[in-house]
Order: C-alpha cells, then structure tokens, then sequence
C-alpha cells in the first residue's frame, strides 16, 4: 500500500464518516445486505443500459432498435446508476477503507472502471454521428462491454481476495 | 426435516466438496452475480415498459421479443451456477431462512409471468402500443419489479446468514 493510500485510509478511518457508517451497518437490521442490493441492483441497470447499448453496436443485441434511439434512451439510467453504485458502495469503503487500501483487486476495479466511463461517454458521443468510422465506434463497444463486465467481476473478487491481504 | 441426510449426502459428493473446496466456488457465485444482473435487467426493462415509466415508443410484443432471449440465457447461466453453489453446502442452504424465501419469490416470479401471458397477453392486440397500458399489465409489471428485487435482496442475503 502505498503512503497515501496508507494516509487516506487513516484520515478515513478516523472521521466521522467512519463512525457513521460503523453505526448504521451494525444497528439497522439488514442494512449490508440491502446497501449491497442497491448495489447489485444498480449493476443490473448499467448492464441493462451502457453494456446493452455496447451489445447493440457490436451487432449483437436488439437488431431491430436504432442505436441512437437507444443511446438517448439508456444512457440516463448510467449516469443515474453510478452515483446510487458511488453512495452504496462508499458505506462499506468508509466503514472499513484499510480493507479496500491494500487489496489490490480494489485498485483493478477502478482501474477499470475510469476507462469504462471513458468509453460510455465516448459511445454517447459518437454511436450517433456519421463522421465517426463505425470501426472505431466498434473497437469502443467492444471495449465498453470487457470493461463494464471487469468492473462488475473485479468488485465479486475483492471479497475473495480478502484473506490474501489482510488489512492492518 | 426428514430429508436432511440426503441434503448431506448431496453436499458430501465429491462434486460437491470440489466445489465448495477450489476456486470453483468463487468462478460460480461471480458469474452467478454477473447473470443475475443481465436477468434482472433485462426483466426491468419490461415491468418498467409495461408501467409505462420506460419505452414508451415501443411495442410491448416488441421490446419483449428482442428482451426474451437475454432474459432466459440469463436465467439458466444462473440457475446452473445456482445449482452449483447450492449443492456445495446443500445441507446449509435448505434450512438458510433468505433462501427458503428466495426460492418461494421464484416460484412467485414464474406465476406472475404465467398469469401474464395467458391472462394479460390475451387482448393485447388491443393495448399493444397503448400508454398508459391496462391495469392488469401494470399490476403485473409492478409486482414483476417488486419480486425480482426481493430476489436480488433475499440471494444477498443467504451468505449473511452462513
């Protein structure tokens, strides 16, 4: 873990945020359980916009839906679902930041995850004008679907990995 | 539970203890995760068409045509991977409180859907490409929402209660 990751993990530790988070997960009955839902759930809405949309161009999903149609459609439902994946997935990431710190697999979750928000803006921008070469358009789906299902399969094996490295 | 030896017998095969013992397990749940999101998604985009909240411009014969196919890939890549991680620990799981209810919204998804296709799907001719669609529809799309969150939530829940 490097010094700031080190520091940021303290600095987190010792806020109040830490403390609230503690508080709500283990007094609110269910609370993991349901914060994770929202979690998966949210998952389930970029899978059903971004990644379709990503299948669509690719050629193969909903042959018989215009791709901008279905980018103006879908696309809201991303950029809805990040900040609901943002605010669910910072409660357990407060409540235990050394935890998510020294596992490598976080840092690969998000290393993937700033490429793929790259290429959903990407795809919103240019799925629907002329000028883009449909290779490119292509290359940038093909990616967009690797990624998305990276980011989903990397935030299952951070859990996994844990005992790998253990914090403290 | 008078079957409780079998279920231990299930989770003591040799398949059962490869999975529960390697990577097997982890392979399975994540794909279980990932397949789990495409089903839920793709049944979203129904139930929120047949409430009117979502698709307007589409038929519903339509965007449920081009949805179907992802929704049962979906559906069995889970209940392969689900029967995998069951057996594992099949003993644990029969008697896990979130599962036993996560199986009964199952078998409630599957009547909403039945009901829907021989009762709601019978005139729909009539209400194809209507906004706002019948009463019965939206009902059904509703609970459809409702369950399959259930679903997600009581599935997570099941490793809480291990």
């Amino acid at each position: 873990m490097s010094d700031l990751l080190r520091q940021l993990a303290s600095a987190l530790q010792a806020s109040s945020l830490h403390d609230a988070t503690i508080y709500l997960l283990t007094n609110i009955p269910g609370f993991p359980p349901i914060v994770q839902t929202i979690h998966i759930a949210a998952i389930a809405a970029v899978m059903g916009s971004i990644v379709v949309v990503s299948l669509r161009v690719l050629g193969l999903a909903f042959p018989r839906q215009q791709v901008g149609e279905m980018v103006r459609r879908l696309m809201p439902w991303t950029w809805w679902a990040l900040p609901v994946l943002l605010i669910s997935g910072l409660v357990f990431v407060l409540a235990r930041p050394r935890r998510y710190f020294v596992n490598p697999v976080f840092g690969i979750k998000f290393a993937l995850l700033v490429p793929a928000i790259a290429c959903a803006l990407l795809l919103q921008r240019l799925a629907t004008r002329e000028s883009a070469p449909p290779v490119m358009i292509r290359a940038i789906a093909g990616l967009s679907l690797l990624l998305w299902l990276g980011v989903a399969m990397a935030g299952r094996w951070i859990a996994y990995t844990d005992y790998l490295f253990p914090p403290e | 539970m008078t079957l409780a030896p079998f279920w231990e017998r299930v989770a003591m095969s040799p398949f059962s203890t490869h999975i529960g013992e390697t990577w097997w397990f982890p392979l399975l749940e994540s794909l279980h995760v990932i397949a789990a999101t495409f089903l839920v998604g793709s049944i979203l985009m129904v139930d929120l068409r047949l409430l009117g909240a979502a698709a307007r411009s589409y038929a519903v014969t339509v965007l449920s045509r081009d949805v179907i196919p992802w929704t049962w890939t979906a559906f069995v890549v889970a209940l392969v991977t689900g029967t995998g991680m069951f057996v594992s620990r099949a003993d644990h799981y029969v008697v896990n409180r979130a599962f036993q209810i996560k199986l009964a919204l199952l078998i409630l998804a599957g009547i909403n859907m039945l009901v829907l296709h021989r009762v709601g799907w019978r005139d729909i001719a009539r209400w194809d490409t209507n906004n706002p669609t019948p009463t019965a529809a939206r009902t059904a799309g509703a609970a459809s929402l409702v369950i399959w969150l259930g679903v997600l939530l009581t599935g997570r829940w099941i490793g809480h209660l291990l």
